[in-house]
C-alpha cells in the first residue's frame, strides 16, 4: 500500500465519515435519552394515579377541581412554541437565518409565556388542595416540569445566540446543537402533554 | 467461503517479549476519556468497594455468631451496617463493575477506536466517587437503617439524615448509570464493524445491550423515588405516609419497578461473560447462539412485568397471581441459557482455567439461585419464607453465585488483555477452591435456618440456630479470606507475571486481535471481524487464530493472507 500519497486524499472521506458517524450518535443517543427520561415522568404519573386510590373521589371532597382554563392557554403556547422550534430547525438547515433567528425568538418567548402560566398555577394552589395529594402531586408533577422547561430554555437561549453568530455552520453535524435543542424541547413539551391529560382531564 | 482475513493492527507497535506497553499508573487517577482507562478505574473502584463491603459483612457474620448482640452496641447499629453492606455491595459494586467490563471489552469487541461518548463515559464515572463518599459519609452522621430496599416508613419515619445522604448518592449513581447505558446502546447499535451484523456479534455485547436497555428504562423510576423520599424527608411532603393522604405501597412499586429489573442489570453482563468464557475455554461454538442472544432481550422484556413479586405479602389478592405467573415464566429465558451453555461444553475441549472454572462456578451456583427463585415465586411458598433466611439465601446465589462468580471468571479471562501480563493459574485454582466451597457453605444452610424460620435483619435470633449460624460464619471467614487470595494475584501479576502476548486464549473475538494492552486507538488500522465469533474447531478458525499470531509475534501484519 503506498502510504503517503492515498494518506492525503483518503484524509478527507474519513473526517467526513467520522463527522456522520457522530451525528448518527448523537441522534440516538438523543433518543434513548429522550425514552429513557420520560420514564421519570411516568413514574410522576404512576404517583398521581396511584395516590388517587387513597382517596373516596379525585379530587378528594372539599377541594375545588384545578381550573383547566389557563393550563389549556399554556399548553396552547407550549404547542405552538414546539412548531416554530422545529420550522426555525429546518429554516437554519436550509441557511435561511433570518427566518430561523424569527421563529426562535418566537418559540422562546412562547415558551417564556407557557413557564410564567404554569407557575402562576403552581403558586395558587389552594391551602385546602395542598393539604391533600391532590395539591402536592399537582405541584411536584409541575414544578418538575418547569426545572426542566427552564433549563432547556437556558440550552435553546444559549445555542440561539451562538447559532445566529454564525456558530454550527457546515452541515448538519455541524449544526448537532440546533437540532438537539430542538429535540430537547420537543422533550419538554411531550412531557407536559402527559401531565397536562393527567394532571386536568383524568378525574 | 472461509476467506482468512487477520485484523491489521500491530503496525507499529511491536511488542518485546520482555516488555509491556502500559498506561502510567497515573493515568488511571486522572480524567481520561479513553473507554480503557475508564473500565479498569471502573474495575478498580468497584473491588475496592467490594471490600469495603465484604469488611462489612464480616462484621454482619461475627454479630451472629452468637445468638445475643456482641459485636454491635444495638439492633439499630446492626441494621445500619447490614444496610450499608447491601448498598456498597450493589450500588457501588456490582453494578459498576460490569459497567468496567464493559467499558473495556465492548468496544474493542466492535473493533471501535472507543464508546460512542468518550466525555459522557468519563463523566458517569466520575459521578460514581462524589456519590460513594456522600452515601458512606451517611454510615458516620445518624446512618440510615432501613436496608438498601429503604422501605418508608423505616426510610422516612426512623432513619437519620444518612438515609437522605444514601438517597442523594443513589440519585448521583442512578444518573451515571443511565448515562453509561445510553453510551453502551450506541455504541454497539452505531460503531459494529462492516461485516459484523447484530446476529455475528460477541455474546457479551448482547448482554450489555439487554442491560443498558433495562437501565436507560427502569433507572428513571428509582430517580422518581429517591426524590419522593427526599421530599419526604426534607420538604415535610407526605408521599409515603398514610396520615397525610400518602401510600407506603407506593415507593414498593417505584422502587421495585427499577429494582427488580436491576437484578438484571447485575446478572445479564454476567450471562454474557459466560457465553463468552465457557466457548473459548472449552473451544466450541455457542450452542444455540441466536438463543442466547435472544433469550437476553427476552430477560430484560419480561423483567418488567414480575416486580410486584417482591410485595406478594403487601399486594392486593387478587394480583398476586399474575405476577406469580409473569416471575414463572421468566425462569423460560434463564433456562435457555442454561442449557445453551451446557450444550456449549458438552463434548468439549474443556480447559480448566481459573477462567473456567468460575465460569463453571457460576453455571452450578446459579442454578440453584434460580431454582429457589421459581420456588419464592410460588405464591404459597413465598409467604412461608417471606422475610427469612431463605431470601437471603436466594439472592445471594444469584448475586454472589451469580455475578460475582462471573466477575471472577471476566477478571481472569480479560485480565491478560487490560495488563498485558498473565495471573497466576495456580493461585487462581486455590482461589476458587477456597471461594467456591466458603460460598456454598456460607449460603446453603441459610436455605435450611429459612425455612427453620430465622428471621433476616435481625442481630438476636433465637439460640436454637446457633449451630447453623456459626457454620454459616466460619464459612463466611473463609469466603472473606479467599478474597485475599485474588487480591495478592492481581498485584503480583500486574508486575510479574508471564507476559500474555495478543491472544493468550487463542479466541475469535476482536479483542484478541490487538496486543495486550491494545494502543490508544485500540487497532492501528480498521479490524476485520472473523465470520463467526465463536466458530471454533474448523480450520479456517485454526487458520485465522495461527494467522492472529503470526501478526503479533513479528509485530507486523502477516503477508499476502488479508
Amino acid at each position: 500500500m503506498s502510504t503517503s500519497i492515498s494518506h492525503g486524499q483518503k484524509a478527507k472521506p474519513r473526517d467526513q465519515r467520522a463527522a456522520a458517524l457522530r451525528l448518527k450518535n448523537n441522534r440516538l443517543g438523543m433518543s434513548i435519552f429522550q425514552i429513557s427520561w420520560i420514564m421519570v415522568f411516568f413514574a410522576l404519573i404512576v404517583v398521581n394515579w396511584q395516590l388517587r386510590f387513597s382517596y373516596a373521589q379525585w379530587p378528594p371532597l372539599g377541594v375545588t377541581p384545578f381550573e383547566p382554563l389557563l393550563p389549556s392557554l399554556a399548553t396552547l403556547a407550549l404547542l405552538c412554541s414546539t412548531i416554530f422550534v422545529q420550522r426555525g430547525l429546518a429554516a437554519f438547515r436550509g441557511a435561511e437565518v433570518n427566518v430561523f433567528a424569527l421563529c426562535w425568538r418566537l418559540a422562546l418567548a412562547l415558551g417564556i409565556v407557557f413557564m410564567a402560566l404554569i407557575a402562576r398555577e403552581f403558586a395558587a394552589v389552594s391551602e385546602a388542595a395542598l393539604a391533600t395529594q391532590y395539591g402536592v402531586t399537582m405541584r411536584l408533577m409541575t414544578g418538575f416540569h418547569i426545572v426542566h422547561a427552564l433549563a432547556i430554555l437556558g440550552v435553546m437561549l444559549a445555542v440561539y445566540r451562538r447559532a445566529v453568530a454564525g456558530a454550527y455552520r457546515g452541515g448538519e453535524a455541524a449544526g448537532w446543537a440546533v437540532e438537539g435543542s430542538a429535540k430537547l424541547w420537543h422533550f419538554v413539551t411531550v412531557a407536559w402533554i402527559l401531565f397536562y391529560v393527567v394532571l386536568y382531564w383524568l378525574r | 467461503m472461509a476467506t482468512i482475513a487477520v485484523p491489521i493492527g500491530a503496525q507499529g507497535n511491536s511488542q518485546a517479549d520482555e516488555a509491556v506497553s502500559r498506561p502510567a499508573l497515573g493515568e488511571y487517577l486522572r480524567w481520561s476519556v479513553d473507554h480503557k482507562i475508564i473500565g479498569v478505574q471502573y474495575g478498580v473502584s468497584s473491588f475496592l468497594f467490594f471490600l469495603v463491603g465484604g469488611a462489612m459483612a464480616m462484621g454482619i457474620r461475627l454479630e451472629l455468631l452468637t445468638p445475643a448482640l456482641d459485636l454491635m452496641a444495638s439492633g439499630s447499629a446492626y441494621n445500619s451496617l447490614f444496610t450499608m453492606h447491601g448498598t456498597v455491595m450493589i450500588f457501588l459494586f456490582i453494578i459498576p463493575m460490569w459497567a468496567a467490563f464493559g467499558n473495556f471489552v465492548v468496544p474493542l469487541q466492535l473493533g471501535a477506536k472507543d464508546m460512542a461518548f468518550p466525555w459522557l463515559n468519563a463523566f458517569a464515572f466520575w459521578l460514581i466517587p462524589p456519590a460513594a463518599i456522600i452515601i458512606l459519609m451517611g454510615y458516620f452522621v445518624t446512618p440510615a437503617e432501613a436496608g438498601w430496599t429503604s422501605y418508608p416508613p423505616l426510610s422516612t419515619l426512623f432513619s437519620g439524615d444518612g438515609q437522605t445522604l444514601w438517597a442523594l448518592g443513589a440519585h448521583l449513581l442512578g444518573i451515571s448509570s443511565i448515562m453509561g447505558s445510553i453510551n453502551f446502546i450506541v455504541t454497539i447499535l452505531n460503531m459494529r464493524p462492516e461485516g459484523m451484523t447484530l446476529w455475528r456479534m460477541p455474546l457479551l455485547c448482547w448482554a450489555v445491550l439487554a442491560t443498558s436497555i433495562i437501565a436507560v428504562m427502569a433507572t428513571p423510576f428509582l430517580a422518581g423515588a429517591l426524590t419522593l423520599l427526599l421530599l419526604d424527608r426534607v420538604a415535610g411532603t407526605t408521599f409515603f405516609d398514610a396520615a397525610g393522604g400518602g401510600d407506603v405501597l407506593l415507593w414498593q412499586n417505584i422502587f421495585w419497578f427499577y429494582s427488580h429489573p436491576a437484578v438484571y442489570i447485575m446478572v445479564l453482563p454476567g450471562m454474557g461473560v459466560l457465553s463468552e468464557v465457557l466457548s473459548i475455554h472449552s473451544r466450541k461454538p455457542v450452542f444455540g447462539y441466536r438463543m442466547v442472544g435472544l433469550s437476553s432481550m427476552g430477560i430484560a422484556f419480561v423483567g418488567f412485568t414480575v416486580w410486584a413479586h417482591h410485595m406478594f405479602t403487601s399486594l392486593q389478592p387478587e394480583l398476586r397471581i399474575p405476577f406469580m405467573i409473569t416471575t414463572m415464566i421468566i425462569a423460560v429465558p434463564t433456562g435457555i441459557k442454561m442449557f445453551s451453555w451446557l450444550g456449549t461444553i458438552w463434548g468439549g475441549k474443556i480447559r480448566f482455567t481459573s477462567a473456567m472454572l468460575f465460569a463453571l462456578g457460576f453455571l452450578s451456583m446459579f442454578v440453584i439461585g434460580g431454582i429457589t427463585g421459581v420456588m419464592l415465586a410460588a405464591l404459597p411458598f413465598d409467604i412461608h419464607v417471606h422475610d427469612t433466611y431463605f431470601v437471603v439465601s436466594h439472592f445471594h446465589f444469584v448475586l454472589f453465585g451469580g455475578s460475582v462468580f462471573a466477575i471472577y471468571a471476566a477478571l481472569y479471562h480479560w485480565f491478560p488483555k487490560v495488563t498485558g501480563r498473565m495471573m497466576n493459574e495456580r493461585l487462581g485454582r486455590i482461589h476458587f477452591v477456597f471461594t467456591y466451597f466458603g460460598f456454598l457453605f456460607t449460603f446453603f444452610p441459610m436455605h435450611i435456618v429459612g425455612m427453620l424460620g430465622m428471621p433476616r435483619r435481625v442481630a438476636v435470633y433465637d439460640p436454637a440456630f446457633t449451630q447453623w449460624n456459626q457454620l454459616i460464619g466460619i464459612a463466611a471467614f473463609v469466603l472473606g479470606f479467599s478474597t485475599f487470595i485474588v487480591v495478592y494475584n492481581v498485584i503480583r501479576s500486574y508486575f510479574r507475571g508471564p507476559i500474555a502476548g495478543a491472544n493468550p486464549w487463542r479466541a475469535l473475538t476482536l479483542e484478541w486481535a490487538t496486543t495486550s494492552p491494545p494502543p490508544v486507538t485500540n487497532f492501528i488500522d480498521d479490524p476485520i471481524p472473523y465470520e463467526d465469533p465463536y466458530g471454533y474447531g474448523t480450520e479456517a478458525a485454526t487458520a485465522y487464530l495461527d494467522a492472529v499470531d503470526e501478526t503479533f509475534r513479528n509485530g507486523r501484519p502477516a503477508s499476502g493472507s488479508h
